[in-house]
């Protein structure tokens, strides 16, 4: 048996030592030790259950489902979707390597989720929240606002097509300084692409009402198009010539990464064999047919799209530990909102990346210069952000009032960080002549 | 909305000091950030308080930068006491004599109060900061003095301060950053100053012109304004004094960190803050008494607390016997286990159905083959119920590693016996360890209890590695797992945030990089070669900032606690090649291929060791039947002895790299994408 180690302890908690070990040096402070020792527990939690995840998914990798069957058991014990950061993110991991498990089980999956109904209005809904709760898309939207109105000084008529049309207040905030232009505002033609027209809609009313109010000859051309961007008609674009065109493409360039078979395949493009072409360069191919003047990318500036599950696992763990984090230190725990956000945004994200394989895997985040290579490789030129464009991007990060927020210039594009993990990149192109 | 205060700001007598374009173009844009301005706030009410404490940390910092520069004005006075505040206060009448670097200075009142309020906001943060040593915790900054601050940073910036007569210089980004903005038209040659482009001129034969200084003239003081708009400085009332100061605040506050530093990790804006620092980066060393070295004063600090409590726990508790105590563990835990087998199987049926069903569908997918030992129904169970006792059994992290040690009144501290044995004698004393545990799996003749036994030794070998790999490593356990309250506090940068919530524990962040990280940062044996973990290599692309390096330079990422687990349990035996195996083979530089196929040679055990790190697998193999021969069992209890304390695996590691001529080298990132 054990000897007795003559401390004073009071409780037979094993922990107890190790309370004692770090209380020592202080010994007054053993009358409460309760909230200190919580977050050391929390912490050491965290710990377990990063080991616990890797291990889980390293017996999944590899097929050793019994193995894994007992990890996940153990990480359900400890993990929680409304705890701190760590039981989070192992919350929906481990539900995404469950579902990659069942997975092997066609039939069950589809049972599992017979009853599961897309809503577009909830996903509208979790996209606003998101918006609403990271700095990530209003900066992406001011420094993309800033390198179209630096784009297209000068210019008379403007058309801006946004490819994912969902926040109205970017071209509110470009109205308004287009108003502003010191020779006078041009005329403003926006094409707004969604999924739902009422969004669209609700959109085209704000727009047009603003316009009044500011006076700018305005006009805005919704396209309403179901089930992503790869079914849009480039004809409903209309873009007519003698015109300035911008594009805005926010998060909505990787999903074409999901049926990307030949990266090498611009020479073929160009021969206008398009039907054996990946989507990607399909749709990079339209953009580029629009030739505009100013496109700006904003994407996730993550790898999620390793081959082996365990690289997107641990990719994934990284990024979305950091986006996890800014919600903890922004939002309270017991938030609604930051709740569906982490399960309806990042946990369904998470579940495609870990889950999903092939033409289904469509959340495809890729690093900037893996971005920056294709986009230049479909015949665009990096243009560069302005100083002025990332000193704004800056300020408004700054404004947020959070400290983790950050965001540095690479390679003539911006990246929004949280802490040292780069989150999100903007880059801004134009046609190559 | 701070954005839109650009386009408030007043640029005064844009006199002599070129003002570009860029300015006007700051206006224009400005616009933009007034529309996005309306729309940054939230519906949520939570959200919105939340805002509100974080403008408070804005008009605190805000604060700070502003008590910072007024000192360095007054020539490093010392700050006053905080008794004297009041008093000093109360008397003296404002003054209004202009320090040297700003325009509008604070009066002594307020510069007082400023501290007052600066002490009384950071309060918390100071006595966090303290608590790191004691390990309390406290309350969060009290609620009644928000408002105060509120109101003293109000009185501070509606105080005219500003010098009438001061010219103020409003400069774009571009003009105050570049450093040659004269050019000469003719061969594009830069200066910094329009007098020397003149005389440069001279020689091109062009027109040139110098100026003379009128004796007339009365020269006006220049005040210069940042030209970030969200910066304190950019409002004219915080105008800084002179030009070179400017520049530096920009560069420091809000430029790129281009010079490095060689040595360490820091980097600087400004290039004489980088020399300043470069003549003394590495200079200054911390040693711990434990042999283990800092660079850097905080992280020695933190790990000094808890080296001393450590030390001090020791001396009152000398190593007891470490075989029969594991042996009288690992016997309590299995009766413990047998115990919640009987007993529990009805409270958790739901469950251990649910995981059988699930087992069941592996089996029909993956071949009978390798569902040999297929668990019944109540071995599930048992595993299920033990791991779900284990939180409230043994909140400790070294419990949580060792979860089976028996509940009823084994309080003793278990782990830190089995960390001063190994940190003793470790190859022997974990072999033994081992042996008596594997033994005893395999006494307990029950297929429950085998497979408790491989959980076991699993959990073991976690506790084990932690503790085991000599002083420095033990001390770095102890740190790892218990350093959650105080990390936040000690990085300067990081989790202000969390100072602000006064939440103290780790962000995910954080978490994951110490996983990656654990063991990394010391190192007594600089030869131990060790392989980088997964999310070492993981984590190259993210910041990487308590690495420390060794004055030998040979510092390389070790294998960490988890670092090394995570691999613990693949199975090499069935010489799948599996992915994870792909990677360890990148990372270790003297895989020859033969990793696979030294199975059950009993001289090839050190190199399978570097493999197998843990050497769980092949417990775990054994358990499964797949290989029960008294030889592979042997051979595996030697193998989980290594696992169970780090260094012999290094150390082996290191053996096997010399026998095999071929050093690896992994002092990089190990990159496998």
């Amino acid at each position: 048996m054990y000897q007795d180690d003559g401390s004073s302890s009071a409780t037979s908690s094993p922990l107890q030592f190790f309370s004692m070990a770090q209380l020592s040096p202080n010994p007054s402070n053993l009358g409460s030790p309760y909230p200190y020792l919580r977050e050391l527990k929390s912490e050491e939690r965290g710990l377990y259950l990063i080991h616990l995840l890797l291990t889980c998914a390293n017996h999944v990798a590899t097929g050793s489902l019994e193995s894994a069957e007992v990890a996940l058991g153990q990480i359900s014990q400890l993990s929680a979707p409304d705890g701190d950061t760590m039981q989070r993110i192992a919350a929906y991991f481990t539900e995404a390597l469950a579902e990659r498990i069942i997975k092997a089980w066609p039939g069950v999956h589809r049972a599992l989720n017979a009853t599961k109904i897309k809503i577009p209005s909830e996903e509208t809904m979790v996209r606003s929240l998101f918006y609403e709760m990271f700095p990530f898309l209003k900066v992406a939207f001011v420094v993309t606002n800033q390198a179209i109105l630096e784009a297209m000084e000068g210019e008379k008529m403007v058309h801006v097509i946004d490819l994912n049309a969902s926040e109205p207040s970017q071209w509110i905030a470009l109205l308004q300084a287009l108003s502003g232009r010191a020779e006078g505002p041009p005329h403003l033609r926006i094409t707004g692409i969604h999924q739902q027209r009422e969004v669209l809609d609700r959109m085209s009313h704000k727009l047009v009402e603003e316009a009044e109010r500011l006076d700018i000859p305005f006009q805005f051309n919704p396209i309403v198009v179901s089930g992503g961007l790869e079914n849009l008609d480039p004809e409903k674009l209309r873009v007519k010539t003698g015109e300035a065109l911008a594009i805005s493409s926010v998060l909505q360039l990787h999903p074409f990464l999901a049926s990307h078979k030949n990266p090498n395949s611009r020479l073929l493009q160009r021969q206008g064999t398009l039907g054996e072409l990946g989507k990607m360069d399909w749709f990079l191919n339209v953009l580029w047919g629009l030739s505009p003047k100013v496109m700006v990318v904003t994407e996730q500036d993550s790898n999620h799209n390793g081959a082996t599950l365990m690289e997107r696992l641990l990719e994934a763990l990284y990024s979305y530990a950091a986006l996890f984090d800014c919600l903890e230190s922004t939002v309270p725990r017991s938030s609604i909102e930051r709740l569906k956000v982490e399960k309806m945004m990042f946990g369904e994200e998470i579940k495609n990346i870990v889950a999903c394989e092939g033409g289904e895997r469509k959340e495809r985040h890729e690093k900037l210069e893996k971005w920056i290579h294709r986009i230049e490789m479909a015949g665009f030129v990096n243009l560069g952000l302005s100083y002025y464009g990332m000193l704004q991007g800056k300020g408004l990060l700054e404004s947020y009032g959070c400290d983790g927020y950050r965001m540095k210039e690479e390679n003539g594009c911006a990246v929004i960080c949280w802490q040292d993990r780069p989150l999100y990149s903007v880059s801004s192109w134009r046609c190559r002549k | 909305m701070t954005t839109s205060s650009s386009s408030s700001v007043p640029f005064f007598g844009m006199g002599r000091e070129e003002v570009d374009e860029q300015m006007m173009k700051q206006q224009s844009a400005a616009a933009v950030g007034v529309g996005l301005g309306g729309l940054h706030h939230h519906h949520n009410p939570h959200l919105h308080l939340h805002h509100h404490h974080h403008q408070l940390l804005q008009h605190s910092s805000s604060l700070l930068s502003n008590s910072q520069l007024t000192t360095a004005g007054a020539q490093q006075q010392p700050p006053p006491p905080l008794s004297a505040a009041s008093s000093a206060a109360g008397s003296g009448p404002p003054q209004l004599k202009r320090k040297r670097n700003q325009p509008g200075n604070p009066s002594k009142y307020l510069l007082l109060a400023t501290y007052l309020a600066l002490l009384l906001y950071l309060h918390p943060i100071l006595l966090g900061l303290i608590s790191c040593f004691c390990f309390s915790f406290f309350p969060p900054l009290p609620l009644p003095l928000l408002p105060l601050l509120v109101w003293l940073r109000v009185l501070v910036s509606a105080t005219p301060r500003i010098d009438p007569d001061a010219e103020v210089i409003a400069l774009s980004p571009k003009t105050l950053m570049a450093t040659n903005r004269f050019i000469c038209e003719v061969c594009n040659k830069g200066f910094q100053r329009e007098q020397n482009l003149q005389l440069h001129r001279r020689g091109h034969n062009l027109p040139w012109k110098l100026k003379q200084k009128n004796k007339n003239e009365v020269v006006k003081r220049k005040v210069y304004l940042c030209p970030e708009p969200t910066c304190v400085h950019h409002e004219a009332s915080r105008a800084l004094g002179d030009l070179t100061g400017i520049k530096k605040h920009y560069s420091r506050k809000h430029g790129e960190k281009k010079w490095k530093c060689d040595k360490c990790a820091k980097r600087y804006a400004v290039q004489s803050d980088w020399k300043a620092h470069s003549k003394t980066c590495g200079t200054r060393e911390y040693r711990c008494d434990c042999g283990t070295l800092f660079s850097r004063r905080d992280s020695f600090i933190t790990h000094r607390a808890f080296c001393d409590a450590l030390a001090q726990e020791s001396a009152r508790n000398p190593p007891p016997s470490l075989a029969s105590h594991l042996f009288t563990g690992a016997g309590g835990a299995a009766a413990g286990l047998a115990n919640n087998t009987t007993l529990d199987i009805s409270s958790s049926t739901a469950h251990s159905s649910a995981a059988a069903d699930i087992l069941r569908l592996g089996g029909s997918t993956t071949g009978p083959g390798q569902f040999d030992h297929l668990l019944p129904p109540s071995t599930t169970t048992a595993t299920s119920q033990q791991f779900r006792n284990q939180p409230h059994l043994s909140p400790s992290s070294a419990a949580f590693f060792m979860p089976q040690q028996d509940t009823s009144d084994h309080h003793q501290p278990f782990h830190h016996a089995l960390m001063q044995q190994f940190s003793s004698d470790p190859n022997n004393a974990g072999g033994a360890a081992a042996n008596q545990l594997f033994s005893l799996g395999f006494d307990g003749t029950t297929t429950t209890n085998n497979n408790m036994m491989t959980l076991f030794a699993n959990n073991n070998n976690h506790g084990g590695v932690g503790g085991g790999g000599g002083g420095d490593h033990q001390h770095q356990m102890m740190m790892g797992s218990s350093t959650g309250g105080s990390v936040p506090l000690f990085s300067s940068s990081v989790h202000q945030q969390q100072m602000n919530n006064m939440v103290a524990h780790m962000s995910a962040t954080a978490l994951l990089q110490k996983a990656a990280q654990m063991g990394s940062t010391t190192s007594s044996n600089p030869n131990a070669t060790t392989s980088a973990s997964l999310l070492r290599s993981a984590f190259a692309a993210g910041p990487n900032n308590n690495h420390q390096k060794s004055s030998s330079g040979e510092k390389q990422p070790s294998l960490g606690t988890f670092g090394g687990s995570f691999f613990g349990d693949v199975d090499t035996d069935n010489g799948s090649s599996n992915n994870l195996h792909d990677l360890m083979n990148s990372f270790t530089a003297a895989a020859n291929g033969n990793n696979n196929n030294n199975n059950g040679s009993g001289s090839s055990n050190n190199k399978k060791l570097t493999r197998d790190f843990l050497g769980v697998g092949h417990v775990a193999a054994a358990v499964r039947g797949i290989a029960t021969t008294t030889n592979t069992i042997s051979q595996q209890q030697q193998q989980i002895g290594a696992a169970l304390e780090r260094s012999s695996s290094l150390d082996s590691e290191r053996n096997n790299n010399n026998s095999m001529g071929s050093h690896s080298s992994f002092g990089g990132n190990p990159s496998f994408q």
